[in-house]
């Protein structure tokens, strides 16, 4: 028996440190640890809860928008305010946009080098890489050409010896198993998704003011003025602008990533066999096409045990069935209490005892939904549209599959997809999909404002009496919800249940593990010394433990550690 | 506009520069970067090529507002063995030539892997300048500790010197602009450049 354990596994914020027992090249067991203390809400105790959204933003640096927004409609709810039909859309762009920005960087930048290895792209050959990309794709970077450029960079960065940022890669681990011809047109797109990147900020900095962090937002509307005679404001020049911005970023989605996806997928099949966890899965409805939100363009729902057969649908955000049903449970997390709280009567108090094994070891709360820990994130998003027979998630799902399947190797159903490359593939099937949802929710908001309707807010009214509400989207990790206690027009609880609490999950006082644990049991681990396959797993989540302080390392001390004990 | 939308203007060859402020505004000496640049911007007048960004903890989504730029000054708390208060100046060479780790952490805002991205995709920014400050407390909610507070002038005025060597527009502002410093509590005051 080999112990290995991981410390950090993001390449982003926060400290998640995973560790594994494994035995005859597979894992045994797991366990998911937060290593930071997560009860930054605490700060929007007493706070106005207008204001509440402006510190919501700040939890994590990479999630700003989504915790704005699930403040600001938490409050809405507790007030039953409906927002007008133009801040609805404004908000769903501003969300999309941040959920592609998103999902691009997460594909590329976080995890393609678990699976690509940029060593070997000099042994490439650049017209085969381009007929391979030209016969997948319609996507204009795919040239003999362009691959041959970058090609030609990676080969002044291995013969300059500055691998960089490159050189932690595992490289030449038995595990990689891509051609140096597929390896290349990945990274080629891995580097031309820097330029989607920004154009996805852009639209995001046009209607939200700014970015990462969004100046429009309001309880009861967005601030965004509308006036098509008015320089200033919202008008027929900022919607061109955010219509050539989409134009230019959908078909990198659709083209480049989409199809990187099934290319990848279709190069690994084995992945759908390992990391399926947690089968249930848990996804709220998002992007409400109407003022009273009762109509969505993302449905909601909930599967248990892997029945994608059977989905108990979840309307809209006044289901009372999710509100009563989520808990969090702290058996084995570092904070004092008995029992699961529901999150209106959550409380935070700390509780540090070290890493026990048995005991408690993380910062990270147990969510439940009656009792159960579930998965989210895309891949939930995805087996709840596909199992309600939701035409877009269906459309793109059956495109991915095909197009898995026209490559020779084994055929990939939709119950496939509860895997580890299955939350990979369901990432880039929801990035698709959105980007259709774009250009329509685009056109929503460009026609209700030549309908003549310039209304973006409603004012709140608050009563001195105690309420309560709560705040769900589905964000680009899963689903997010805020709750809120707000007492003579202060906020006297808030408590964030994020999607990586229920995915990061521990065990919880049935010894019942999170999804993360869960996925990692029967991973191969070719060799203990590079654990490439469990970092495959625990990414394929896009795990963001938004819960740290950052400070810039500039002693030069080694921070990320891989023990065998 | 954003720095998203920034890049050289070839038809003004004028140089694109951000000044970026890196932290946590809610977890105490970690918001020095978002501090300092909102006591710059209220402290000095810079041309149009000048932006100023609170960029909070991006991580690797720092790229997009590092892409295509000339010159990149971040404020931030940085780990260094000096003591708290301390104000430190460090280039790019300083920052990349220490590790390249497995992972990054928590306690890396992602600097070093974007400029690594943007420099094979031929966007990194020219030059890169760090200014920053040895934080006492990173505890949640705690504002500002004195140690820390005393170096602030003394970064705004660097952030400065910093653009004016390399002739870019700045100018100090005859009269300070008035900061907005939204998630301290309103009593709160900072000892800013004489």
């Amino acid at each position: 028996m080999t112990r290995i354990s991981i410390d950090p596994i993001t390449r982003i914020e926060g400290h998640l440190r995973i560790d594994v027992e494994v035995d005859g090249g597979t894992v045994q067991k797991a366990w998911a640890s937060c290593t930071m203390w997560r009860g930054i809400e605490t700060i929007l105790r007493g706070r106005d809860p207008r204001e509440g959204w402006v510190f919501a933003q700040r939890f994590c640096g990479v999630c700003t928008t989504v915790h704005a927004m699930a403040s600001v409609r938490a409050v809405e709810d507790a007030l039953q305010l409906e927002i007008p039909p133009n801040a609805q859309y404004i908000r769903n762009l501003i969300l999309i946009a941040h959920a592609l920005h998103d999902h691009i960087v997460h594909f590329y930048h976080l995890s393609a080098l678990d699976w690509v290895d940029i060593t070997t792209i000099p042994k490439a050959d650049p017209a085969r890489a381009a007929s391979i990309a030209d016969g997948a794709s319609a996507w204009p970077g795919n040239s003999r050409r362009a691959l041959e450029a970058v090609q030609n960079k990676v080969k002044g960065l291995i013969g300059s010896g500055q691998l960089g940022i490159f050189s932690h890669g595992y490289w030449g681990h038995p595990a990689m198993r891509l051609s140096p011809e597929m390896n290349l047109i990945l990274f080629a797109h891995y580097l031309e998704a820097l330029e989607f990147q920004r154009k996805a900020c852009q639209v995001v900095g046009i209607l939200g003011g700014k970015t990462p962090h969004i100046q429009n937002l309001a309880v009861g509307g967005v601030m965004n003025a509308i006036n098509l005679n008015s320089l200033a404001t919202m008008n027929m020049d900022r919607l061109g602008m955010l219509q050539s911005l989409f134009q230019e970023l959908v078909p990198f989605v659709q083209q480049a990533y989409f199809v990187d996806a099934c290319l990848l997928a279709a190069s690994y099949p084995e992945w759908f066999r390992y990391g399926r966890g947690v089968a249930n899965y848990l996804a709220v409805p998002d992007l409400p096409v109407d003022a009273k939100a009762t109509q969505f363009d993302l449905p909601g729902g909930v599967i248990m045990n892997g029945n994608v057969g059977s989905v108990r649908p979840i309307q809209n955000w006044r289901d009372q069935a999710i509100r009563a049903a989520v808990a969090e449970d702290v058996t084995h997390a570092w904070y004092q209490g008995e029992g699961p709280q529901q999150p209106w009567k959550g409380k935070t108090d700390p509780d540090y005892t070290d890493f026990h094994d048995d005991g408690k070891y993380t910062w990270v709360k147990a969510p439940r939904y009656d009792g159960q820990p579930m998965q989210v994130g895309p891949l939930a998003n995805i087996l709840v549209g596909y199992a309600s027979g939701h035409a877009l998630t269906r459309k793109w799902t059956d495109t991915a599959l095909n197009k898995i399947s026209s490559v020779p190797g084994p055929t990939v159903t939709p119950q496939d997809l509860q895997s580890t490359m299955g939350r990979y593939l369901a990432r880039a099937i929801r990035s698709a999909m959105l980007s259709d949802l774009a250009l329509q929710h685009l056109q929503l908001l460009t026609a209700n404002i030549l309908k003549g309707d310039a209304t973006t807010y409603n004012p709140p009214q608050f009563p001195q009496n105690e309420i309560i509400g709560v705040g769900m989207h589905e964000a680009p990790r899963g689903t997010l919800s805020h709750w809120v206690v707000i007492d003579k027009r202060a906020f006297s609880n808030y408590q964030a249940v994020v999607p990586t609490t229920w995915n990061a999950s521990p065990r919880d006082q049935k010894g019942n593990p999170g999804p993360y644990e869960s996925s990692l049991l029967a991973n191969p681990v070719a060799d203990p010394v590079k654990p490439l396959e469990v970092l495959r797993t625990v990414h394929s989540f896009d795990p963001c433990m938004a819960c740290a302080c950052h400070t810039l390392d500039a002693s030069g001390r080694e921070i990320a550690q891989v023990k065998v004990l | 506009m954003n720095a998203c939308a920034a890049g050289s203007d070839p038809q003004t060859s004028k140089r694109v520069c951000v000044v970026i402020g890196l932290g946590n505004v809610l977890l105490g000496d970690d918001g020095f970067g978002p501090l300092a640049v909102e006591m710059f911007r209220c402290e000095y007048e810079c041309g149009s090529n000048v932006e100023i960004l609170d960029l909070g903890t991006p991580g690797l989504d720092l790229a997009p507002y590092l892409y295509g730029t000339d010159l990149v000054v971040i404020a931030d708390a940085v780990k260094a063995e000096q003591k708290p208060g301390t104000l430190c100046i460090y280039s790019e060479d300083d920052l990349l030539g220490r590790r390249a780790q497995l992972r990054t952490s928590a306690h890396d805002p992602g600097v070093q892997e974007c400029i690594a991205q943007l420099r094979v995709a031929g966007q990194a920014p020219s030059e890169l300048i760090i200014i920053g400050v040895v934080p006492e407390s990173c505890a949640l909610g705690s504002g500002f500790s004195a140690s820390v507070l005393s170096s602030l002038s003394l970064a705004v005025d660097n952030i400065a010197r910093l653009l004016v060597e390399r002739a870019i527009d700045c100018r100090r502002r005859q009269a300070p602009a008035q900061p907005n410093l939204w998630w301290l509590p309103g009593d709160f005051k900072c000892v800013a450049s004489s």
